[in-house]
Formats: structure tokens, sequence, C-alpha cells
């Protein structure tokens, strides 16, 4: 058995596969699954409230437009700035790829910075169902965002460190993808909570 | 350093002329503790879940003998039968079967796909550990009276978190599994020519990924509620219920789907002949992942299981395992036989996952008002038990491949056969006193069933149990060196077999051929 295969030529070595897109690709599709089923709870459970006549959040509650509208809308940019670190990756641009990747990590505190004044201004006990709930989704939204933001970090690093050439971004690509799906994620809390609330 | 980073020796060993066995191996602790190698982490899954499996049908079986009269308490108090219940139930799944598939998968799948290296060998490495860890914290919660309905707040929040932890971790080892299949295959080997067992496992793994983190959410909503929100969402007395629909079908089958390819390939090796449609055996095997999607019914509404998208899944989850019997059957008329253990630990595999996926079909009939009582219980435990059933055959079959030299044959020929009739006397009871229904303990709680019938629960729990010693006593061979363990005692079809026994760390010691079917080593026996 063993000698009939080595009497055959070698394969060619195989075009070597998008790993980390891959892997990237699986995570943030299992993550967007976590925060369905919690964006799915929350509206279930505003429905309950509603239908029967009640008022969801509690008196004195409110959820200001303002800083959740600014978080949102510097996310979206945020998604311009990554993808400018990608295709300044892609062009060896190092300067760029730095400016744009601060960039990107300065707008990703922003956001946790405009949603943490939100906390402060809601004045929502988290002994509430929507206190609870709200709380949860957004606290792991802050956390999936720290995790994108430290992602896009090591992987420019990594990549202008020399393990990927400017045409062989892949690390880069998949935090970026990443961040996209972060993006989504913050897309769907907005309109959920933050506009229909 | 992330953990994503492959690491030095897995790129030496996929880019070098040089056979990566050449490195000298870490020895001693090292060996286990640091190794990122994907046979060790593999070893480790199967070892550890087999412990907690012997554990967890001894505790099975002081349940069953506990209801056999479940107006007095024989053997369990008051205050811990029903945390008590809930970790045997968990633990089946989640520190049993799931891992116990998931070791078999980490050491065979890079060898079937001819890689070198599972993909993030230290994401695999971290999720062991973790697992590991969180199994541990995950019983200690239940000695702190903290499984749900325990006293301890403490307790209760270090249930959720160690749960939390393990299911993490499953999702990290699925995660490596599925991009192994996907990423790191060899030359020639499309996801059409994957063997079917590689193939179930990405399948099953996708399935993990897909539903366990609603489950994370779950109890990622539960701690808050509990830690700080004052058990507004239901509290302590809510996370029995919202965890219910991961140990029930359909979310329950997901652990079998490995099961399937595995019996295709075993078969087909003994049979001595190709799949003759090999890509209805693929969509077969990704059917049974569609009619596997649980978390359709992780949501509070209990007339869920009533909805017609439900009702078809759970009547459409037989089709999957008949049409691989069906081409499996073709395959005999074909080619040939010969009485090999896999064959055995797989058909008995099979036969059990029909019971189990047959009487999820007919109770999935709303009619019948099976849905909530211990008839899901029967079904799930004779899946769980098929599942293991075929993760042990997993391996006794690649047993060159994951220990150092092959199994015990004789006692092998007769481990399935324990495990399948104890598997179907731990389901049997169940399944009769579900449908029996009105006017009988019916909960899917230990209190459950008919109490006469639990007597031979117990019997099957100690059938079972026998099972699993013989199974432990026939794989001991696999703890002792051998220069005499050939590469493809089976005269197989896959690239796993062009390996050496036991393999080296990258896998191959030579330069795979370019794949041209899916079953590789048929055309180079042909081509020779």
């Amino acid at each position: 058995m063993t000698s009939a295969a080595l009497v055959l030529p070698p394969a060619a070595p195989p075009a070597r596969p998008r790993v980390l897109l891959v892997g990237t690709a699986l995570a943030s599709a299992a993550t967007f699954m976590a925060f369905a089923w919690m964006i799915g709870l929350y509206v279930s459970e505003r429905s309950a409230v509603v239908s029967a006549g009640g008022t969801w959040l509690p008196d004195g509650s409110n959820i200001p437009l303002t800083p959740g509208n600014m978080a949102f809308a510097t996310m979206l940019i945020s998604g311009v700035s990554i993808w400018w670190a990608v295709e300044s990756v892609g062009r060896n641009d190092r300067q760029m790829a730095y400016l744009a990747l601060a960039l990107s990590i300065l707008l990703g505190a922003a956001v946790i910075n405009a949603t943490s004044f939100l906390y402060s201004q809601i004045d929502l006990p988290v002994a509430s169902t929507p206190g609870a709930l709200i709380y949860t989704i957004t606290g792991a939204h802050i956390a999936m965002l720290g995790f994108a933001m430290v992602y896009a970090a090591v992987m420019v690093f990594r990549t202008l460190g020399g393990e990927y050439s400017g045409r062989d971004r892949e690390g880069l690509v998949a935090a970026a993808l990443f961040w996209y799906v972060t993006i989504a994620v913050h897309a769907v809390i907005w309109y959920a909570i933050y506009i229909v609330k | 350093m992330a953990v994503t980073e492959t690491p030095p020796e897995t790129v030496a060993a996929a880019g070098s002329a040089t056979p990566a066995a050449t490195r000298p191996a870490p020895t001693g602790l090292a060996a286990v503790l640091g190794s990122g190698d994907h046979k060790v982490i593999g070893r480790l899954y199967i070892v550890t879940s087999l412990l907690f499996g012997l554990a967890t049908v001894v505790l099975g079986g002081l349940f069953a003998f506990e209801s056999v009269d479940a107006a007095t308490l024989e053997v369990f108090s008051s205050g811990s039968v029903l945390q008590s219940f809930s970790l045997f139930r968990l633990a089946t799944v989640f520190l049993v079967a799931i891992p116990l598939v998931i070791g078999v998968a980490m050491a065979v799948v890079p060898l079937q796909v001819g890689a070198p290296a599972v993909a993030f060998p230290r994401a695999a490495a971290a999720s062991y550990w973790a697992w590991l860890v969180g199994s541990l914290l995950f019983i200690a919660s239940y000695l702190m009276d903290g499984g749900p309905g325990g006293t301890s707040g403490s307790g209760v929040n270090l249930w959720i978190a160690s749960f939390g932890m393990v299911l993490v971790a499953i999702l990290l080892a699925s995660l490596c599994l599925a991009t192994t299949v996907f990423a790191l295959r060899t030359s020639g080997l499309s996801l059409a020519r994957t063997p079917l067992f590689s193939w179930s496992v990405a399948v099953a793994a996708v399935l993990w990924l897909f539903t366990l983190p609603v489950l994370v959410a779950t109890l990622v909503v539960s701690y808050v509620d509990h830690r700080h929100a004052g058990g507004v969402l239901g509290g302590n007395a809510a996370l029995a219920p919202r965890v219910g629909w991961a140990l029930r079908n359909p979310q329950v089958y997901v652990v079998a789907i490995p099961l399937l390819g595995f019996f295709a390939d075993v078969l087909a090796t003994t049979a001595k002949a190709r799949l003759a449609l090999p890509g209805a055996a693929r969509a077969a095997i990704g059917g049974a992942g569609v009619v596997s999607f649980g978390a359709v019914l992780a949501t509070n509404d209990a007339s869920a299981v009533e909805t017609p998208l439900v009702i078809a899944m759970g009547l459409a989850a037989v089709l999957p395992a008949l049409l691989i019997a069906g081409l499996i059957g073709d395959l005999f008329r074909r080619g040939s036989f010969r009485l090999t253990t896999g064959a055995v630990y797989a058909v008995s595999s099979l036969l059990l996952v029909l019971v189990a996926t047959g009487a999820g079909a007919l109770g999935s009939i709303p009619a019948l008002e099976t849905a909530g009582t211990i008839y899901d219980i029967g079904v799930a435990h004779a899946t769980l038990v098929a599942a293991v059933i075929a993760a042990l055959g997993g391996v006794h079959w690649w047993a060159t491949k994951i220990g150092r030299q092959g199994a015990n044959e004789s006692l092998g020929k007769l481990v399935p056969l324990v495990l399948l009739i104890g598997g179907l006397l731990v389901s049997a009871p169940h399944l009769v006193s579900g449908i029996a229904g009105e006017g009988i303990e019916t909960s899917p709680d230990w209190t459950g069933g008919i109490e006469g019938l639990n007597y031979v629960v117990v019997a099957g729990s100690v059938v079972l149990l026998l099972g699993l010693l013989l199974a432990a006593a026939s794989f001991l061979p696999l703890f002792k060196a051998s220069d005499q363990s050939p590469r493809d005692p089976w005269e197989g079809q896959t690239l796993e077999w062009l390996s050496p026994s036991p393999p080296p760390i990258g896998n191959f010691d030579a330069d795979l051929p370019t794949v041209t079917s899916a079953e590789p080593l048929v055309d180079l026996r042909e081509e020779n």
C-alpha cells in the first residue's frame, strides 16, 4: 500500500487555503446566532408586555435617541476605516495602514464610550426585564466589539510584520469580516432597542 | 500570541519536503500538557469522556433504581434529587457523547483529509483543557448545591458559568474540525470527494456552531438575570426549562450525525466496493443536519413542538439513516462481505439510531401526546448510546492511528452487541411509558415511567456499564508500543491509511498523491 503511494508523482502543493478566513466566517456566524437569539428574546418579551396592555420600559426610564444614533453612525464609519486598513495593507502602504487601524480602534472606543454614556442616561434598573435584557445584549455587543478591535490590531501588526504579504492579507480580511459582522449586529440592536425601544 | 496562529511545526510539516517525522517528538508530561497534536488532543477527549461516561451510567442506573418506587427516596435526598437528575441528563450529552465524538473526529479527520494538522491546533488544545476545567467546575457546582433549583446562589452562578465554559470549549473544537474539513484538504480532495466520516463531522460541527451559541446566549441572559437582576426573567427556576431543548430531539440528533459517515466509510471498506451514489450519501448526511436544527425549540413557547416545521423535522429525521442504510445495502450486493469489528459497531449504532429517529418520528405526531413526557428521554438515550457505540467503533476502527496498535478483535466484536442491548434496555421502557400516557407518571424527570419497567432500565444501565468496561478492556492494546502496527489493517479506501501507524507529527511520512476520486487508495491499488 505504502509503496504504491510512493511510486506516484507527488501532488502539487495545495493552494494554501484561507484557513483563518474560513474559521472567522464560522465564528462570526456562531456569534451572530447568539445575538439573534438574545434579540429575539427581547422582541418576544417586549411584544408580550405591550400586547397585554403594559408599558415596556419602567416609569422614569427612557432611551434617548442621540447617543444610540451617534454610536451606530460611528460604527458605520468604522466600517469604512477598517476597509481602508485592508486596502492599505494590500498596497503595502504601512503608514496608511497604521493610520486606518488607529482610526478604526478609536472609532470602536468611541462606540463603547457612547454606549456607556447611554447607560448613564437611561436610568434603567438592571432588576427589570427590559433592563436585564438591554444591558445583557448591549454589554455582549461591547465585548464583541472589544474582541474585534484586538483581532484587527493583532492581524494588522502580523501582516505588517511580514507574516502576510500585501497580496496575501488573509488575516486582516478575516478581522475585517468579523468587524463587519459586529456592525451588522449593532444595526439590529440599534433598530430593535434604540429605535423601537 | 493569537490562538489562531499556526504553530511552527505545522508550517514546517505542510511546506517542507523533509518529513516532519524526523523531528524529535516531545516526551513525558510535555507531550500531553503542551501538545497541539490533534491525535494527542483526540486521545485526551476520548479517555476523559469515557471516564465521565462510566460515572454517568452509574448515576443513570441509580436514578432508574430510585424510579422503581418514586414515592420514597432510597439513594438521593429530596434536596439533591432534581439537581442530580439534571447533572445526569446534561452530562450524557455534554460530558460524554459530544466530547467522545469530538475526540474521535479530532484524531481522525485531519488524517482523512490529508492535512498535516488540525486547523488552529492551539485552539484545539485550548478547547480540551477548557472543556475539562469547565466540566470539573460544572460537577463542583452541584456539590455546592448549585444546579438548577439549587439553594446556593454562588453555586448556581458557578453552574451557569461552568456550563457556558463547557459549551464554548465544544464550540472551539467544532470550529477547528469544520475549518479542517473546509480549508485544509489536500490537493484534489474536493468537498465532493471528502470521506463521508469527515463530511459528517463537518455537518455536525457546523450544526453545533449554529445552535450551541443559542444555548450560550441563554446562559449569559440567565447569569445576568440570576446574578444581577434578581430573577426577573425566571431566575433559578427557569434554568432547567431553558436548556431543555438541547437535551431532546431534534437537537440531540446532531451528535449522531457522524455515526452516518462512520457507518458508510466502514461498510464501504468492509464490502471492498465504491459507494454507487456518494452524492446521495452526502446529501443524506447534510439533510440529517437540516432536520437536527434544534434551536427552533429555544423558545418559551411550550407549544413550539407542535408547529408544522418541528413536526416535519421529526418525521423526516428517520430518512437520512434509511437512505444511508439502503446505499450500503447496495454495496454488499455488488461487493464482498467480511465480518470486521468495525462493521459490527457500525451496524449496531445504525440500528439504534434507526430506533431513535423512528421513535422520534412517531413521537412528533401530536395525537400521541408524547411531547414533554418521558418519551423524549427514551429518544435521547437511544440516540446518545448510538453515538457512543459509533464513537467507540471509531476508536476500534482507527486504533492504529489513534493509539499505538490495534484493539482486541475478539473482545471488540462483543462490545457493540452488549452496548446495543444496553441501549435498547435503557430507552425502550421510557418509550413505552411515554406512549402509555394518561394516568401514569410521564413527566420527563426522575419520577417518570411505569415503575415496574424501571427495573429494565436498571438492568440496561448495568449492561451499558459492562459494555463500556469491555470496550475499555478491548482498547488496552492501544497503550502498548509496537513496531508491527500495520498502516492499513482493513484495506481502507481513504487517505488516513497512507499514514504510518501511529502517525507522526505532520501525519504523513511522504508526499501525498493528487486525489482523483472519493476512494484514493482504491485508485492506487487499481493503478498498481
